[in-house]
């Protein structure tokens, strides 16, 4: 269970957070939404224990985040960045391994439970198939997979990705969205930044929505989701429907209130 | 379904890891025998032919007192424990480098270190020529000082710790230690000469006096890197895949950049600039191992760096003897075709 409350975040002198709201629980799907530069990854970083508050709270299972340095927040929750490094030479065997380093000791070598670890992540996330290839040799939707298997590796009960689906194309990232659909589903609290409102709505159970640093609405995507909220936070004409997103692009639907007025 | 997946999950992995790990034994291995090969013939070879029977004689004391057993106790040993730790040093500061700022490009170089041991050799070597026996002492302080001050700047203000800034405040220092050089060079012309050798590389026949020096800053530095292996692997995916591994790479970085600055201080300190080594030697080995996992690369660096600067320093004094030709220069060209034909068929 994570809470995240009332977290208050400066970068470099600069407030990009001033009040926002988490919260997930087992078994369920949290997208974070909002514009660019609203501080959804920021929110999520701070969930993670990666980035300091300068007020508020972050707890996990009632357990705030400052008091859990190290390897015992690892193994509470597991951070999958945006853009990781990909080192020259290293395979992906070789990397979703370094996802067990909260598990062993600073000298001890991997006990067969985690070379078992390992294949059961890579498994998980459908790496298996390519797992002596060298990193640097692999796609953008497999090396995303990768990341999601590091994750995996760590055991941890709860998973937070920076926009996992951003720079991957539509089948890698339908393909993304059933693989941590399923892991909400096996019983793993999942958190996301999700740019694209749609895929969203589609997945999640719950959707916190991001905008100048504060959380403004949360709750069920059809509920929240609401084209009042979307020509609010977004300033947009556009609607949820049926499971897809219809944006009047260049305000010019019929019906629909143009953002400018017309030319005579 | 999960007991049935499970042993095949099992298999998909591990001849790949049998594989990866008889190709690494293979490496070690190797390396281990051309060290061995070549320490023998340290001992042996050189100005005088020691043969290996009065090699082994003197070593186990039971050789009579005389010029034989002198030169292999008193000289070529020394020497030899020298090429052997300097080398390691040199690799495996290297890997802690490249590590530890996430570039391959990264040598002692990179932080200053060098540019600041040359800095305090030079300025013994041509300011006070009469005492040349601090050569190394001035090597080591001025080597760990151009470390310090680029770790003060790197790890101050807002992003401390960050790779690029630690890139950047070495690139600086080092300009800054390498005017001072050229400057002392320029006042001091007529005795250029002495330091030119020096900056050369190459080891000396001098017994234990350098090592009496220079051995706790060994012994740190390589204790350090030991300790590193693991957290440096966790450093590979980027700062924040260490942060959700409850990792701190800043902490990492910082002690990772003070075990390398007292390794290449002392090596430098012994052996004047090799570093050339310290950033190929890694390189060799990832290629040579087929992974980057810190703790074999690690390991595996110490012992290739040591069989390569051996190598190298017995066939220099071999080749032309009487004549030493200059470590350095001639390990470079011995390396750079080996190392370049490795490069064209890596990945």
């Amino acid at each position: 269970m994570l809470a995240v409350h009332d977290a208050v975040v400066k970068l470099g002198g600069v407030e990009i957070l001033h009040g926002a709201h988490l919260a997930a629980a087992p078994g369920r799907l949290v997208a974070v939404v909002g514009p660019n530069g609203a501080g959804k990854s920021t929110l999520v970083r701070a969930a993670a224990g990666i980035q300091k508050l300068e007020s508020g709270t972050v707890r996990w299972d009632g357990v705030d985040v400052a008091a859990l340095r190290g390897r015992k927040l690892a193994k509470l929750r597991a951070f999958v960045p945006q853009r990781a490094r990909v080192p020259d030479g290293v395979r992906v065997h070789e990397a979703v391994a370094i996802g067990r380093a909260p598990h062993l000791g600073p000298l001890s070598r991997p006990t067969r439970a985690d070379h078992d670890a390992v294949e059961r992540a890579m498994g998980r996330a459908g790496v298996l198939a390519f797992a002596d290839r060298r990193l640097n040799t692999l796609s953008g939707g497999e090396l995303q997979r990768v990341q999601v298997a590091v994750a995996l590796a760590q055991e941890a009960p709860a998973l937070l990705a920076d926009e996992p689906t951003s720079a991957l194309d539509l089948g890698a990232t339908s393909t993304m969205a059933r693989l941590l659909r399923g892991l909400a589903d096996d019983g793993l609290t999942v958190v996301l930044v999700v740019h694209d409102l749609a895929l969203a709505a589609a997945v999640a159970d719950e959707v916190v929505v991001v905008s100048h640093g504060r959380t403004v609405a949360a709750g069920p995507p059809d509920t929240v989701l609401t084209e009042s909220l979307l020509a609010e936070v977004w300033q947009v004409d556009a609607s949820l429907a049926g499971g897809a997103l219809h944006v009047d692009w260049l305000g010019r639907t019929p019906g629909r209130t143009p953002t400018k007025e017309p030319l005579a | 379904m999960s007991a049935v997946a499970a042993p095949t999950a099992r298999t998909a992995t591990a001849p790949a890891r049998r594989r990866a790990a008889l190709r690494q034994t293979a490496v070690v291995a190797i390396a281990a025998v051309v060290l061995l090969v070549a320490a023998a013939l340290s001992l042996t070879l050189g100005a005088v032919h020691v043969p290996l029977h009065d090699v082994i004689d003197a070593l186990t004391g039971r050789a009579e007192d005389g010029p034989l057993r002198e030169i292999v106790v008193s000289l070529r040993v020394p020497r030899m424990v020298e090429a052997i730790v300097v080398g390691a040093a040199l690799g495996v500061a290297g890997v802690l480098l490249q590590g530890a700022l996430g570039n391959p490009l990264a040598s002692p170089d990179i932080v200053g270190v060098t540019g600041g041991a040359s800095f305090g050799a030079i300025l013994v070597l041509l300011a006070f020529p009469s005492a040349v026996a601090l050569l190394p002492v001035g090597a080591l302080v001025f080597g760990v000082l151009a470390g310090a001050i680029v770790l003060m700047i790197a790890w101050s203000g807002a992003n401390a710790g960050a790779t690029s800034r630690l890139i950047l405040a070495g690139i600086a220092v080092a300009a800054l230690f390498n005017a001072g050089t050229t400057s002392l060079m320029v006042a001091f012309s007529d005795r250029v000469q002495s330091a030119v050798l020096w900056m050369a590389g190459g080891l000396s026949s001098d017994g234990w006096s350098d090592m009496e020096v220079a051995w706790p800053y060994f012994v740190v530095g390589f204790l350090g890197a030991v300790v590193l292996a693991r957290p440096l692997d966790r450093l590979a995916l980027g700062d924040d895949v260490a942060e959700s591994l409850g990792a701190h790479p800043k902490r990492i970085r910082l002690a990772a950049v003070i075990a390398a600055t007292l390794l290449a201080s002392a090596a430098a300190a012994l052996v004047g600039l090799l570093s050339f080594l310290g950033l190929v030697i890694p390189h060799l080995v990832r290629l040579a191992g087929g992974t980057a996992s810190h703790r074999f690369v690690m390991g595996a660096s110490a012992l290739v760096g040591a069989a390569l600067l051996l190598v190298g320093d017995t066939l220099a004094r071999v080749v032309l003897a009487p004549i030493e030709l200059p470590v350095g220069p001639f390990m470079v060209v011995l390396g750079v075709p080996v190392f370049l034909w490795l490069l064209r068929g890596a990945h």
